[in-house]
């Protein structure tokens, strides 16, 4: 089993101009790693749609790749969205599903099917070229270089240790620059960032 | 009479990119044509929720969106719809189907009750869909004619004006 510094700090060292869409207990964590401009704090996820914000931006932009960190809470919110990526073939999205078995944000209530559920199988079943799963932290940092760069989709599922982060509000007073400001500013400044960047 | 043809040159003209939803009786050849249609690519999905926040990554990545979904959906997909569109302020036009419309007939025009929301000759969506979108402030227009192609144009304008999702409401099937 990872820690959330096990599996976040590697990413944060291999990435490089993909858009990042975090959501829920990996919004600070993201945010204490990377001041990117093309970081996107979906924080509440609208319940569960962080992987549909991120299909959308990846078929939007496909010569871009868009990684979205993502809570097992969130995506058994939404299975479904598994098959409708998969029917996009969205080549250039790299789903991550953080899998700690809890409602970390509302304090680490336990998940249904909680270690049960292999995210990776699911999203084999779904249509996913490629999908992986993780418990080892040297093997997911030995694998992460190339998993970044494969024909996608790709869904890779970390076990991680439950954490203790906090809902993630916005408020101006934040550590994390991408949390400042209201959920409007931050998709349009997102959306103006794409246009620069052409 | 509201054609697929006259709605698919009216969804050109105004330049949408993508339509994501899903169907129901009365999009159903709409959903035929954008299906062959190649302008506009068809992203079907497998809840709406699912639609609205597809539709904002669209619309973050450059592309201009339209959301097709029925009322039922809508009022499945509320928080979706509150999280993404209104909540991130972005000016996407959503079609929304409106089953039962003609069932409304039945009802009189007062605050809804907890009565007729149980009535058999009431659509209970239906009676919901309108009190719903207002008290969402999502702004809205009823479409059932060709002639009523002009709201859709005048709503994309008013999505951009406000910066603010607009919602057309389809009140008959399309042919």
């Amino acid at each position: 089993m990872l820690t959330q510094a096990q599996f976040l700090e590697p990413l944060a060292r291999h990435r490089t101009d993909q858009i990042v869409i975090s959501a829920m207990s990996l919004v600070r964590a993201w945010g204490r790693l990377s001041k990117h401009e093309l970081d996107f704090a979906f924080t509440d996820s609208a319940m569960g749609h962080a992987q549909s914000l991120a299909l959308g931006l990846a078929l939007a932009q496909p010569q871009r790749r868009v990684i979205c960190l993502n809570g097992d809470g969130s995506m058994l919110m939404s299975l479904g969205a598994l098959v409708t990526i998969a029917q996009c073939r969205a080549r250039n999205l790299i789903l991550f599903v953080a899998q700690n078995n809890t409602y970390e944000v509302t304090g680490n209530q336990t998940t249904p099917g909680a270690g049960a559920v292999e995210f990776h199988q699911i999203a084999f079943a779904c249509g996913f070229p490629e999908a992986f799963h993780f418990s080892d932290a040297r093997e997911y940092e030995r694998a992460l270089d190339k998993i970044l760069y494969l024909q996608g989709p790709v869904l890779v599922a970390v076990r991680l240790e439950p954490g203790a982060e906090p809902p993630p509000n916005r408020k101006q007073t934040e550590d994390t620059p991408y949390l400042r400001g209201s959920l409007a500013d931050a998709a349009h400044r997102l959306k103006q960032a794409l246009q620069n960047e052409g | 009479m509201l054609t697929t043809r006259r709605l698919l040159d009216t969804l050109k003209q105004i330049g949408i990119s993508h339509a994501v939803g899903l169907p129901d009786n009365s999009t159903a050849a709409l959903f035929h044509a954008l299906a062959d249609d190649p302008d506009i690519y068809l992203i079907t999905v497998t809840r709406e929720g699912e639609a609205f926040a597809t539709a904002a990554g669209l619309w973050l990545g450059g592309q201009k969106p339209l959301v097709v979904i029925q009322n039922t959906g809508l009022l499945e997909a509320g928080d979706a719809l509150r999280g993404t569109l209104i909540r991130m302020r972005l000016p996407v036009l959503c079609l929304v189907s409106y089953r039962g419309y003609k069932s409304l007939a039945a009802r009189a025009n007062s605050p809804l009750t907890p009565d007729e929301l149980s009535r058999r000759d009431i659509d209970s969506v239906a009676a919901l869909l309108e009190p719903t979108l207002r008290a969402w402030t999502l702004p809205y227009e009823l479409v059932s004619d060709n002639a009523d192609a002009e709201k859709i144009i005048a709503a994309q304008q008013r999505a951009h004006e406000q910066n603010f999702p607009q919602v057309i409401i389809i009140a008959e099937t399309i042919h």
